[in-house]
């Protein structure tokens, strides 16, 4: 089963065309990593994916529910709010730079829309956050607030805050790209160790050792089109523009 | 030393007046400080553009001006008698310094909070909608704690100015503490009631910096 569809989907800035036609498919427990240079439109595609950005055509759906889809007299129409807010439910996202509320202590960032968007108690909303803070190994920081962790322990957090609401599909984009280098390890490991769980993830990174270890697919994207996918194609890339990115990156 | 605690009383008398201006003044104008806010930024380019002309008429004109205006206007323009427009036990000339008051203050509260909202980041937004918060649950629990603590001093500012330009209700008689200093000075001949008054402004002005960086205080466990 597909947890994600994208179907030619086009976007546009002005006039500047970020995606032109994209096609990417995400099976259950399947983890899909995008790469590719800069301005490729890796982030514009996950922004689309995640009701960030309106496309301007093509068909999108989540968790088996429509999204967006354009009608055959070329009519993009996306569904109704209620729905929307519904499909929002089904995925998370983990932002480059982390989002976190700054007022909010850790276990509030986790709990917050728990309590006030899913109705759960606060009580049920506690447990399910000792429990990821505990597998995050973040527990002692329940407490804290961002601005006193590191930016590693901060993603983590992020993380934890999107798995709460136990997304059928998680979102990443550059998750270590704004850490110190010694940082990344340990967000790295979460992200594998989910793997492991069969979370289906669409992550994109410029860690390509990490992205050849733990995605099932890998996704070139270069100048607003897939140039090229498959299980291996950073150990044995077909296209001359993939080849020509890898080298890049020794 | 007996006109001396005649002038103390009589400008504590005063003081009720001062204080109920102060206090309906910030009840009433920060709330309304932040629909003009977001008047302000809205998408309607009338809405925003009919705001924008209020908040610069408020900001460049004399306050003073403004309230002759809500004063004397309700019997210029629409010839309705002044004695009718008092609200329960408040004379309309106090009724009309609290509108004139707050209608200024709103102004200037707007542009603050205005400047607060459009310095947070984007991404507090893009995390609360992912994570399914509605738009007010986002303004109001995401968004408006953190543009607080960022509008705090500049707030602060306000309110002190606030506190000094209660003396401006004097021109419409509102019997508030610079008006029984000015009356005190003339029947007394001296200058012993505007100090005792000034006393009573620059102590309440330091009552007030204290509370504010109290409340400073409680918010510096984030930044
Ligand atoms: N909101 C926007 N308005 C205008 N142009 C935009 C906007 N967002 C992205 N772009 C442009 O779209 C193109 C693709 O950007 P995008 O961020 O998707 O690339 P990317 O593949 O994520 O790059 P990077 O690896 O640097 O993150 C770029 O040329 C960028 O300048
Ligand atoms: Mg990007």
């Amino acid at each position: 089963m597909n947890v994600l569809e994208m179907k030619d989907i086009h976007k546009s800035f002005g006039p500047l065309e970020v995606l032109k036609g994209i096609d990417l498919e995400v099976k259950k427990g399947e983890v899909v990593g995008i790469i590719g240079p800069s301005g490729g439109g890796k982030s514009t595609l996950l922004r689309c994916a995640t009701t960030l950005e309106h496309i301007d055509k093509g068909e999108i759906k989540i968790a088996g529910e429509t999204l967006v889809s354009t009608s055959r007299s070329g009519l993009t129409q996306y569904t109704d709010k209620k729905k929307v807010q519904e499909i929002r439910s089904k995925f998370g996202l983990v932002f480059q730079n982390f989002n976190l509320f700054p007022h909010f202590s850790v276990r509030r960032n986790i709990t917050e829309s728990l309590i006030h968007v899913h109705k759960k108690s606060k009580e049920e909303a506690n447990a399910v956050c000792d429990q990821l803070l505990k597998k995050l190994d973040m527990l002692e920081k329940a407490d804290a607030y961002p601005c006193n962790l590191s930016g590693g322990q901060q993603q983590r957090v992020s993380i934890a805050r999107a798995l709460a609401l136990n997304p059928d599909i998680l979102f990443f984009d550059e998750p270590t790209s704004a850490l110190d280098p010694e940082l990344t390890a340990g967000v790295l490991k979460v992200i594998r160790e989910l793997a492991e769980e069969k979370m289906t993830m669409v992550i994109v990174t410029h860690e390509m050792a990490f992205a050849r270890d733990v995605a099932d697919k890998l996704v070139f994207m270069d100048g607003g089109v897939i140039v090229e996918q498959g299980s291996d194609i950073i150990s044995n890339p077909k296209q001359e523009r993939t080849k020509e990115f890898l080298a890049g990156y020794g | 030393m007996a006109e001396l605690a005649s002038t103390l009383s009589q400008l504590a008398s005063g003081l009720r007046f001062t204080l109920g201006i102060f206090f309906l003044t910030l009840l009433f104008s920060i709330p309304l400080g932040l629909i003009v806010a977001r008047g302000r930024m809205s998408k309607n380019k009338i809405v925003a553009g009919i705001v924008r002309i209020y908040i610069s008429i408020m900001r460049g004109t004399p306050l003073m001006l403004q309230l002759l205006l809500v004063y004397f206007g309700p019997y210029y323009i629409f010839s309705v008698k002044l004695a009718d427009l008092d609200v329960g036990p408040f004379k309309y000339r106090f009724v009309a310094t609290i509108i004139g008051f707050s209608l200024n203050y709103a102004a200037y509260f707007a542009e603050i909070f205005r400047g607060g909202i459009q310095s947070m980041p984007v991404g507090q937004y893009e995390a609360a909608q992912i994570l399914g918060f509605s738009k007010m649950q986002t303004f109001f629990r995401i968004i408006l704690p953190q543009v607080i603590k960022r509008v705090l001093p500049s707030v602060t500012n306000e309110v002190i100015t606030l506190v000094k330009d209660t003396s401006l209700a004097q021109v419409l008689a509102v019997a508030e503490m610079f008006t029984m200093a000015k009356n005190l000075a003339s029947s007394q001949v001296s200058v012993m009631p505007f100090i005792a008054a000034g006393v009573f402004y620059y102590v309440m002005n330091g009552v007030i910096e204290i509370i504010m960086n109290h409340v400073e205080k409680s918010m510096r466990y984030y930044s």
